[in-house]
């Protein structure tokens, strides 16, 4: 048994790629389309629920050339013949996902919204809107933690309720003071929490949400033709992240009950969550970090919503160039505008 | 012969050439010099401003008034640079020790009421010392300053223009506040909220109470605020012998 595994065409045995627009499998050599049924009939093989060893090394099951794939790395191309080979053991045990959403966006859309999105960044330096750089947009699988809680809440605190009248040359001011009280409860489903320390967690979530209704059971073969990175942030670690948000949410979901008051301050609250379980999924996401002056800038797109986050630095010389631009235009306007006028 | 009588009076309608004579003293407080100096000034004016500038000193007004005098005597002199015959007269009336600006036609609108008498106490301030050659000047310095702020031509309006604050201090905030905005171009947001996650439905409250503490009452005065006045670039007129309207004003020294 090979330890990485590559899709092949079953028809020209080249290999085969999941196809966003079809969400079917397709070979780029003979051009044929396969569904899911049709790839399983293939190959059978799924992820494994032991856990595999790691080897030191691994080889294209294509053309037999060793893997350039970081530790993290567990689906990627060979660097030699550009198959997708996806490595088993980093889907095995611990790090099989039990869930994937698969990719809408396709890479050419990515690269689109990239090129839109740059090119709105007036103050971006060149260097990131030139073709190389459009050209760098990777579709990932990112590891998530997917967490359902049921959370239990209680705040209270101070709320008023102010009127004012006026009578005869006095204004009147009437404060009514209440202590509000407000208990529940709610349950969360599926609040994911990113898995790598690779991707920066702030982007990650504004990447969200994710359409769960198109959420399928994991298998390998919606890694054909991407990236994958398998998590290397525990459970555990991730569940603080989630019970933050958690309790963030209940509280305002609570405070949203405090209605018809010109002001409420929470003095009290307590949150508890209870019930919570983790499952490991796979996301798609389109991932370009650029560098500049020794700093990473992010860019990402949700690979199902597309939705796009990400920051560019800021050149300084654009920013100098536009603003005269906008003085001397604006001056001349005013100058010769301003004389019509008055 | 024809040719020439027919040119000379269509030239003569066209260019029509208004009373050379600017400076009147019919009483000797001023020198020939000085004389030649206003006249020079008042020329420049006329040429620059279109606006025909008269100074007269008399200690005889014949029982007219300082404005009916004034009014008259730039209206029977063939004042006027323009086809409105717009310009202004000052009269220095000795016999009433007075001062008086009448105004025709554009300087009506230029040199409003407020103004007039703005220059009238500067002028009074000189005349009431003796300084008639002084105070004369005084009063060409106002009418070049009101007469440019009144140019109307663009090029007028144009250098104004540039020599006011606005059209600097505000391309400038335009140009802060747009960089600024394009710089903190949102890098993305959170558009997830309370409810993404939370599952249809299970959100129940179990305690809901709302416990009336306390209520406090406070009045203030309210303070009644005055209407504020009215002002400003007025010019009042009245109609002078002639039939044609005047604007002025003038005051004692």
């Amino acid at each position: 048994m090979s330890s990485v595994k590559g899709y092949k065409c079953p028809n020209c045995n080249a290999p085969l790629e999941f196809n966003p627009p079809t969400q079917n499998w397709k070979c780029h050599y003979c051009g044929s389309e396969f569904n899911l049924e049709q790839v399983d009939t293939v190959h059978k093989e799924e992820a494994s629920d032991q856990d595999i060893q790691e080897l030191d090394s691994y080889k294209c099951s294509s053309c037999g050339a060793e893997l350039i794939a970081d530790a993290t790395t567990s689906a990627t191309f060979c660097l030699y013949c550009k198959s997708p080979t996806i490595i088993k053991s980093r889907f095995s045990g611990k790090f099989k996902p039990r869930s994937v959403i698969p990719f809408h966006i396709t890479k050419d859309q990515a690269k689109e919204i990239y090129k839109n999105w740059i090119t709105k960044k007036l103050f971006a330096p060149k260097e990131f809107k030139q073709k190389e750089e459009i050209d760098k947009v990777t579709g990932i699988y990112a590891p998530f933690w997917l967490f359902d809680c049921k959370a239990n809440g209680m705040i209270s605190g101070e709320a008023t309720r102010v009127s004012t009248w006026r009578k005869g040359d006095y204004l009147y001011t009437n404060t009514k003071y209440f202590l509000v009280t407000r208990k529940g409860t709610a349950k969360y489903k599926r609040i994911p929490v990113d898995g790598s320390k690779k991707l920066d967690d702030r982007f990650m979530q504004m990447v969200e949400p994710f359409d769960y209704s198109d959420i399928k059971d994991f298998s390998m073969k919606y890694m054909s033709g991407f990236m994958a990175e398998r998590y290397d942030v525990e459970s555990e670690q991730a569940k603080t992240t989630m019970q933050m948000r958690a309790k963030s949410y209940m509280e305002d979901r609570l405070r949203s009950t405090v209605t018809g008051y010109s002001s409420f301050s929470v003095r009290d609250k307590h949150i508890d969550l209870s019930n919570i379980e983790a499952s490991y999924a796979m996301l798609p996401i389109y991932l370009l970090i650029n560098k500049y002056k020794g700093k990473d800038h992010v860019f990402i797109i949700n690979g199902q919503t597309g939705k796009v986050v990400g920051d560019t630095p800021i050149s300084t010389l654009r920013q100098i160039v536009f603003a005269l631009i906008v003085f001397v235009v604006t001056w001349i306007i005013c100058v010769f505008g301003g004389a019509l006028i008055v | 012969m024809l040719v020439f009588v027919v040119l000379s009076l269509f030239t003569g309608f066209i260019a029509y050439t208004p009373n050379p004579v600017n400076v009147v003293d019919h009483v000797g407080y001023l020198t020939d010099n000085e004389i030649q100096q206003l006249q020079a000034r008042i020329d420049k004016i006329k040429d620059r401003y279109k606006l025909d500038v008269v100074i007269v000193i008399t200690d005889n007004t014949n029982g007219k008034s300082s404005m009916k005098y004034a009014d008259d005597y730039y209206d029977y002199n063939d004042y006027g640079v323009d086809d409105k015959d717009s310009g202004l007269l000052m009269l220095i009336n000795m016999q009433d020790r007075e001062v008086w600006i009448s105004t025709h036609a554009r300087a009506i609108d230029i040199y409003t009421d407020s103004r007039i008498s703005g220059m009238v106490n500067g002028i009074t301030s000189y005349l009431s010392n003796g300084y008639y050659y002084d105070a004369c000047n005084a009063f060409i310095d106002d009418v070049i300053k009101y007469a440019k702020y009144s140019d109307t031509s663009y090029g007028g309006k144009v250098s104004r223009m540039l020599k006011s604050w606005p059209v600097y201090v505000i391309p400038l905030v335009i140009s802060i506040v747009s960089t600024l905005v394009i710089t903190g171009n949102s890098k993305g947001e959170v558009t997830t909220s309370t409810r993404t996650y939370e599952e249809a439905g299970s959100f129940t409250l179990t305690q809901n109470t709302d416990m009336y503490l306390r209520e406090t009452t406070t009045r203030t005065k309210i303070q009644s605020q005055p209407p504020s006045g009215g002002g400003g670039g007025h010019s009042t007129t009245h109609k002078s012998s002639s039939g044609r309207t005047h604007g002025g004003g003038g005051g004692k020294f």
